[in-house]
């Protein structure tokens, strides 16, 4: 439930790649300091952004739009998001949704570095 | 008024961020060398500001030009206008401001004048500093809780009003009453979680043969969800009725929500249309979860779906149509993800297999019945855990032709 849940966020940075991985649920109560840290990196950042979902148990709707809303801060700029290491669960929202057609989505974090 | 003994002022609680400004009224004008002598320790560290009057006139004229003075020390006995009369003044016109009132010893008419003229409370001559000091710091913390609370009610007010005409706008625009004719019957509800969000459902009657339906979930809650469901919901009415295949309907609403869309709010829209004549169902899923097809006999699957992009994020996206034949007494159920994300006891979600287990159950029961026993399953499920999304169901039963 959204009351309660939890979203922790680790970075680490790769040349000019910044990745993050979020681990918890991505939903109408965390979305919006996801979105703050989310925007704080793409400003301090040079490179592409890439969003490990490896422990990434739910994403909700609201989740899903500041995915969107990054990755136009970042078209704006000429740089890019790369999503990588989703469970089936959250691919399955990616593909209903559509947004696995506007939104690179690689199998490992590597792949999404060398694709960022 | 008039000195007494010494002060400290090392024991008094700090105040943070802005000075508070205290307004001292009294005729003798060597008070104010004095309270800045006695108190210039907390005036140097610029938690304490005070200016001076010196009759009650004069102090409301003070009080008039300055709105951050927070608290008044005044004599009683003054030229022009004494305390009292100021006390008077304050508690009609400026509610905010508490002030202490400085008399003589014993002098206990006086005191109770003032105290019920509103007083806060009062100090005796001579001065005696550190009671001075005190009183003061019990001032300045009844103000600060006064504040909070107001500032407390205020935030409260707004958030529930704001709440209130998110939920309004949601009810406001679903149907009242549910189409039927001898070929086909409908049903729908949509239940508010406590943060509003923004689900909705439509049916549009096209002409006598066909029904169109349609279901959507916005992204975010509160009124910019409410706002864009509107939007969403006012666009597809519009091209519906014109008589829009459901590809052609998307297409124009999305194309419309896209603009100047810089919140990337979306919504996933479903939109499909029955020929009663045929039995032919022709949809459009942008992005939205498939509804289940509920087959005369309890088989329960998913509506394929036609891939599409939920609403307002891609402008000029290209939407297909695809066409499923309903037999007589199929029906269509579809839902928004408050039903299948509710949940229940250690995080499980109510899911798909429930959904369609409960369907098949009660594959020939009456439109109405059938979304009031989701309901009323997803809400057994999830026990004491609250609604945190909204919850919709839609039934489209055909009877054939």
């Amino acid at each position: 439930m959204a009351n309660g849940s939890v979203l922790d966020l680790s970075t680490e940075t790769d040349g000019d790649t910044t990745v993050v991985i979020p681990s918890g649920r991505i939903d109408g109560s965390t979305a919006s300091p996801f979105q703050e840290a989310l925007l704080k990196l793409i400003e301090e950042g040079k490179g592409s952004l890439v969003v490990d979902f490896e422990n990434i148990e739910y994403i909700s709707s609201a989740g899903l739009r500041v995915l969107l809303l990054a990755a136009k801060q970042l078209q704006a700029g000429g740089r890019k998001i790369v999503l990588c290491a989703m469970r089936d669960h959250i691919a399955e929202v990616f593909k209903i949704s559509g947004f696995s057609e506007i939104l690179a989505i690689h199998p490992t974090r590597q792949d999404a570095i060398n694709a960022g | 008024m008039e000195e007494s003994e010494e002060t400290t002022s090392e024991a008094a609680p700090s105040f943070e961020g802005e000075p508070i400004k205290i307004l001292v009224v009294d005729d003798e004008v060597d008070l104010e060398a004095l309270v800045r002598q006695k108190f210039r320790r907390r005036i140097r560290r610029n938690e304490l500001v005070f200016d001076f009057a010196h009759n009650g006139q004069e102090a409301i004229d003070k009080l008039d030009e300055d709105d951050d003075i927070s608290m008044v020390i005044s004599d009683i006995n003054m030229p022009v206008m004494d305390g009292l009369a100021l006390l008077k003044q304050l508690n009609e016109t400026k509610p905010n401001i508490r002030s202490v009132i400085v008399s003589a010893y014993g002098d206990m008419n006086n005191i109770r004048t003032a105290m019920n003229r509103g007083a806060f409370d009062f100090v005796t001559k001579p001065i005696d500093f550190t009671d001075l000091e005190i009183t003061i710091d019990k001032t300045l913390k009844h103000l600060a809780l006064v504040r909070e609370a107001l500032s407390n009610r205020d935030q409260l007010v707004a958030l529930s009003h704001e709440l209130d005409v998110a939920r309004d706008m949601q009810l406001s625009v679903l149907p009242r009453s549910f189409p039927s004719t001898d070929h086909y019957k409908t049903h729908g509800l949509m239940i508010p979680a406590k943060e509003v969000g923004g689900d909705f459902y439509d049916f549009f009657t096209l002409d006598e043969d066909r029904i169109g339906v349609a279901i959507g979930d916005v992204s975010g809650k509160g009124i910019p969800a409410a706002l864009f469901m509107m939007a969403c919901r006012t666009l597809l009415r519009s091209r519906a009725l014109e008589g829009g295949t459901p590809d052609e309907c998307l297409r124009y609403v999305n194309d419309l929500l896209s603009e100047d869309n810089e919140n990337c709010m979306f919504v996933t829209l479903f939109y499909g249309v029955l020929d009663t004549r045929s039995g032919a169902f022709q949809y459009c899923n942008g992005g939205h979860n498939p509804p289940r097809v509920v087959h005369k006999g309890g088989e329960v699957v998913p509506l394929p779906t036609t891939h599409d992009m939920a609403l307002g994020v891609l402008p000029g996206h290209s939407f297909n149509s695809d066409t499923l034949q309903l037999q007589a007494d199929d029906a269509l159920f579809l839902y928004t993800d408050g039903v299948t994300e509710a949940e229940g006891p250690g995080s499980e979600e109510f899911g798909e297999g429930r959904l369609d287990s409960l369907l098949a159950e009660i594959d020939q029961a009456d439109c109405k019945d059938v979304t009031s026993a989701v309901l009323e399953q997803v809400r057994e499920f999830a026990g004491e855990n609250p609604q945190s999304d909204d919850i919709t169901c839609v039934v489209l039963r055909y009877h054939g032709i």
